[in-house]
């Protein structure tokens, strides 16, 4: 084991701020407000631009040296004000940053003076600075403060569930409302950027983009059945609020890619919301044994390192290793208890034994891949050098894909995303020093 | 009629003052390089992007190293494609990554051992630039000492720059923190070995998606030799010599007129401001060098031939382009550099907009475009999308952030930023920046978006 580095080099994590707007853009109507510096607002954007592809609105409390010396208040009450005034949104999610912090301004009495508005509408105060944890607490956070301050008991159950969905795309997030739909429950998805991040071209262009939680939805989330975070470190906080405060069963993870980890979705599912589970899900099920039962031969035994957000890596690991693939390097950027334990368990039950790397980077992994003789990466786009390096393929998945297109589109999650992840496992392998004379079955 | 005021601004009218139709009178122009008003959807960015996004960062063999939290760093890696012939600038990322502990303790004795740590695993690194963010400012580590002590250590050149994302009021002010920096500790330490009377530097020129390698051939041509250019594609060891140069030639004259300016003080070093954009622009750059040089045959010489290379296929372009309205909405200089470009392919400029523009940006794009042409400085996001609403231009110019507006209006767009297939400068680039056009603006999509079928009609 080298010696522990101080420099980060190749980071595999961004910082809060960003995953709090991640969450914010979710919302309908939402305008998320970033009170610090106006590259806490402009960097994230871009990177949400040339992931999703789309426009995103996202305002910034513009600080500089005087707001530094005397504190920030003034900015943020005009920037309320502004966009109260110009946008008319119906919710407005403010995230502090490290300047902001730093500084000591006190957001949720700040926005007090706001709260005799007539407008209706809310302000919602996530404490988000880049020097306290990764984007995935930022958005933790976010979402987090988003029930805090909105969700409110009427006595009547909604008899729906709340799914905590985490930094995925909109294809995980439309196959899990179809797993919902074919089991016949009724959801609240926190948040919900599946339409909001993929906006059709319309004349004339809406105001707002269709889609995403209304605010209505997550004042609702305490009357529903119970929740759950499909990528515990992201949607844990909400959901332990949620169970704290109103009694509302809190199922945390496991994320659901690939056969074990969806079953244990649906029986979740049907477990909270009290239904039977439909044949059509046995069905799309019995797809995926068939597409992993056709690419076997293909996969058995490729070495795979996988990189990413912990909760993704641990369910791609286990689902490669359902599909006989040997993971020999596994990295996150953060350090929580569960991530290693899951791992243990992937390699107990199928006989690895990957190299486990925690609180690290790209760089480490770099190291780590060497002598491993791994023959497919699997992360995001930043693992492009990493893979060419290695003289492998890359299978991009999670956030930011920005060197191919659609990305975002397509499911990981459920059946019919793992299928999708499989077959793109499989022809990765296949369009890579593959032997085409060997193809012709 | 033009509108001045968009309807969105109706809540703050200290907008106004940004946004001007030119008149007869030429001299006015919009109140620039201020203060944005909170919470009016800015696009702009921070100090610390101007410095390690736009003047540090394309400097190719340093070891980038953002000492602050682990955003700042992640969002600057490899993202502007200042392109080089080697690696290290934009394949590596490095941070302190600081935490809550570091924010109260301090992060210097991390930041040194991060110097020290990043070079014994990049010995081939020629310098340690080190970058300032905010929280770094705030708690006052004292990045001189730490890179004093680091440069002591590691035997090359560790440069601090105060670029922390509260100073100044855009991006603007991190060039300046670049340019006094790089001037301060690196310009004038090195003597040129081997000077000669034809020694000059390019300034201001980033080498976005090969925009140097478009340029410096022209020079090389010439009989120039261009000692540095600061900073696209630039070697550290390139920048030391600058100061013996006999001429300057500045690009991108916002970002850094100011290290021009400095060395014609000390050094007194002459500059030229340069527009390598476009046949007419390139061609007067050449003549105003060779002028300069007493190489003026030869300049003339190299534009009759690149102009005869590339007038066809111009001419080709401005066959499909003419008459075409555009949006051009860039940093600063490029949105008046390019006025030019657009009328040399026949179109015309209807709006023009700086992010970050200060009152000579204005006063050369106010000159250069016709009157009734809508300027708007530091437009935020609802401005833009009401100007395209209203405006509807064939074209729209600007940046990633920008181009989903557009195409979510069914408006035609080409990144200017970072371009879309470059390089855009000087002839070769030139004919890159007109295809592109080409391709956005006569693309079959815009027509079918526009047609409603007549199967949803009733819906």
């Amino acid at each position: 084991m080298p010696e522990k580095r101080c420099v980060t080099i190749n980071p595999a994590k961004m910082c809060q701020p960003l995953g709090a707007i991640y969450a914010y853009i979710g919302v309908h109507g939402c305008i998320p407000l970033v009170h610090g510096s106006q590259g806490c607002a402009t960097y994230p954007r871009y990177n949400f631009c040339r992931h999703f592809r789309e426009p995103i609105e996202v305002g910034t409390t513009s600080l500089s040296e005087d707001a530094a010396v005397y504190g920030g208040a003034r900015n943020l009450v005009a920037a309320i004000r502004n966009i109260k005034a110009r946008l008319q949104p119906e919710l407005i999610g403010i995230l502090t940053t490290c300047l902001s912090e730093t500084i000591g301004d006190d957001v949720r009495s700040i926005i007090k003076e706001f709260e005799q508005d007539s407008d209706g509408v809310a302000l919602i105060a996530a404490s988000t600075p880049s020097y306290v944890g990764t984007h995935l607490t930022g958005y933790d956070n976010a979402v987090k403060a988003l029930v805090e301050t909105l969700a409110q008991q009427n006595g009547q159950g909604n008899g729906e569930l709340n799914i905590i969905t985490g930094l995925i795309n909109p294809g995980d997030i439309n196959e899990i409302k179809h797993i919902l739909c074919l089991m016949g429950v009724g959801n609240i998805i926190l948040t919900d950027i599946s339409q909001t991040m993929n906006t059709p071209i319309k004349f004339p262009k809406p105001h707002f983009p269709k889609g995403g939680t209304t605010k209505a939805e997550i004042v609702d989330t305490a009357n529903s059945l119970g929740s759950i975070a499909l990528t515990p470190v992201t949607g844990g906080a909400a959901a332990r609020l949620l169970n704290r405060k109103f009694s509302l069963p809190a199922v945390l993870g496991p994320t659901p890619v690939g056969v074990k980890n969806t079953d244990t979705l649906v029986e979740n599912i049907a477990w909270l919301a009290d239904k039977k589970i439909p044949a059509e899900l046995e069905h799309e099920r019995g797809l995926l044994l068939d597409a992993m039962v056709d690419v076997h031969h293909y996969l058995h035994g490729k070495r795979v390192a996988i990189f990413g957000d912990p909760d993704i890596v641990t369910a791609i690991t286990r689902f490669v290793a359902e599909a006989g693939m040997k993971p020999v390097a596994v990295c996150t950027a953060t350090a929580g208890p569960d991530f290693a334990k899951e791992i243990k368990a992937v390699a107990q039950e199928y006989d690895c034994s990957p190299e486990v790397l925690e609180k690290s980077d790209l760089f480490a992994l770099d190291e780590a891949l060497k002598g491993t003789g791994a023959e497919l990466l699997i992360g995001n786009s930043k693992g492009k050098d990493l893979a060419e390096d290695h003289h492998i393929p890359l299978v991009r998945v999670g956030f930011p894909v920005y060197d191919r297109v659609g990305y975002f589109r397509y499911p990981i999650m459920g059946y019919n995303g793992s299928i999708y992840l499989l077959d793109m496992i499989a022809n990765a392998i296949l369009g890579h020093k593959y032997d085409q004379d060997k193809l012709h079955q | 009629m033009p509108l001045v005021l968009p309807k969105c601004d109706a809540p703050i009218p200290e907008r106004k003052a940004h946004i001007l139709v030119k008149g007869s009178a030429e001299s006015i122009i919009p109140a620039c390089n201020i203060q944005t008003v909170p919470g009016d959807m800015t696009e702009r960015g921070c100090a610390f992007a101007g410095c390690r996004g736009v003047v540090g960062g394309p400097i190719k063999d340093a070891i980038q190293l953002v000492h602050g939290p682990i955003g700042c760093a992640y969002y600057t890696w490899g993202t502007r494609r200042n392109l080089s012939d080697t690696a290290l600038h934009r394949k590596y990322c490095f941070s302190t990554d600081l935490v809550e502990n570091d924010v109260v303790f301090g992060g210097a004795e991390k930041l040194y051992s991060s110097i020290i740590e990043s070079y014994k695993l990049f010995p081939e690194a020629r310098a340690v630039l080190v970058y300032a963010t905010c929280v770094v400012g705030l708690i006052g580590d004292d990045l001189e000492a730490v890179c004093k002590k680091a440069e002591k250590e590691i035997g090359i050149r560790v440069i601090p720059f105060w670029c922390e994302g509260f100073r100044g009021v855009s991006q603007s002010l991190g060039h300046h923190i670049a340019n006094k920096a790089l001037f301060d500790y690196v310009v004038g330490t090195k003597e040129l070995q081997d000077p000669t009377p034809y020694d000059m530097n390019i300034i201001g020129e980033f080498n976005i998606d090969g925009d140097a390698w478009a340029i410096k051939p022209l020079f090389d041509e010439l009989g120039v030799r261009v000692l540095s250019i600061f900073t696209g594609n630039a070697s550290f060891d390139d920048l030391p010599p600058m100061h013996a140069a006999k001429l300057n030639i500045v690009q991108c004259q916002r970002s850094s007129t100011y290290i021009a300016k400095m060395i014609q003080d000390k050094y007194g070093t002459p500059f030229i401001n340069v527009s390598l954009f476009g046949i007419k622009q390139t061609s007067k750059a050449l003549r105003d060098v060779g002028k300069f040089f007493n190489l003026s045959d030869k300049a003339e010489e190299i534009i009759k031939e690149e102009t005869a290379k590339i007038k066809p296929k111009i001419d080709y372009y401005r066959r499909r382009l003419e008459g075409k309205r555009v949006m051009v909405y860039q940093g600063a200089p490029r949105a008046w550099h390019w006025v030019r470009l657009f009328e040399e392919l026949g179109m015309e400029v209807v709006v023009a907009a700086t992010t970050f523009g200060h009152k000579d940006d204005y006063e050369k794009l106010v000159a250069k475009v016709k009157e009734g042409t809508l300027i708007i400085d530091n437009p935020n996001a609802p401005e833009l999308v009401e100007i395209i609403a209203e405006y509807k231009p064939d074209l729209f110019v600007s940046g990633l952030k920008e181009k989903y507006f557009s195409y979510k209006q069914g408006v035609p767009f080409v990144n200017g930023h970072s371009y879309e297939e470059g390089p855009y400068a000087a002839f070769s680039g030139f004919v890159n920046f007109a295809r592109d056009i080409d391709i956005a603006v006569n693309h079959p999509i815009w027509k079918m978006i526009r047609q409603k079928p007549s199967l949803y009609k009733e819906i």
